[in-house]
């Protein structure tokens, strides 16, 4: 996602990573209690090497308003127009789906600008994301390994 | 719920589906093509914003919800 940000900064369309709740707490990461560690936890995220995210980072507030309204899905991904209507929306962060929906939406910019008249309609469709389960369980042993054993007694 | 059960129970301190499962709620997400709520938000040193002041900077603006965990 870091990576699309940069792709596609010149063309109108800005990236941002909004920072929520501890999904899956640990001995090293664990629930949020305050502003400060939620702050904390936030640079980590964009210092840690491996993980970092290169996007701005924006917080929510502590008992995750925002995050709530939108669904509160662990990884999701929006997209806003700058009017700040919604015109994607997926429970899950997948890079191919985003950068699919996004060069369609810059389509549409490009086609009104044209002079093609476009009416919105809803559209509903599965999208697929790759499941890394060795990379994913590498980010659990970082939250600490409770994170691992409440994953696995959860989930198997 | 008082403030502080909401605060205990957003952010749960086990990965339990008693715990996590109540929260996932996309279906009653805001739906597309309606203008989209605002809230505060707080930049990483600690400036307040607002989301409608990110979506309002570009012609899209795609955000990605998660944490370190």
């Amino acid at each position: 996602m870091n990576a699309l940000a940069e792709r596609y900064a010149d063309r109108g369309v800005g990236s941002i990573f909004l920072y929520t709740h501890e999904a899956h707490p640990g001995e090293h990461y664990p629930h949020l209690t305050s502003m400060a560690q939620k702050f904390k936890h936030a640079r980590d995220l964009r210092d840690t090497l491996g993980v970092g995210v290169t996007r701005p980072i924006l917080v929510d507030a502590l008992d995750g308003a925002c995050h709530r309204a939108y669904g509160s899905m662990p990884n999701m991904s929006w997209i806003f127009t700058q009017s700040g209507v919604p015109v994607y929306k997926a429970d899950w962060t997948d890079v191919h789906s985003v950068e699919n929906a996004i060069e369609y939406f810059l389509n549409v910019l490009e086609r009104r600008r044209s002079g093609e008249r476009l009416a919105p309609f809803l559209v509903e469709r599965l999208d697929f994301r790759i499941q890394d389960q060795a990379k994913f369980y590498k980010g659990l042993e970082r939250n600490g390994p409770k994170a691992v054993r409440e994953f696995r007694a959860a989930f198997g | 719920m008082t403030d502080s059960d909401l605060l205990a129970r957003y952010n749960y301190d086990e990965f339990i589906p008693a715990k996590f499962e109540p929260w996932l709620r996309f279906e009653s997400s805001p739906p597309l093509g309606k203008p989209a709520p605002d809230f505060p938000l707080w930049h990483l040193n600690e400036r307040e914003t607002q989301l409608s002041a990110i979506w309002s900077q570009h012609a899209y603006t795609i955000i990605e919800f998660g944490s370190f965990t």
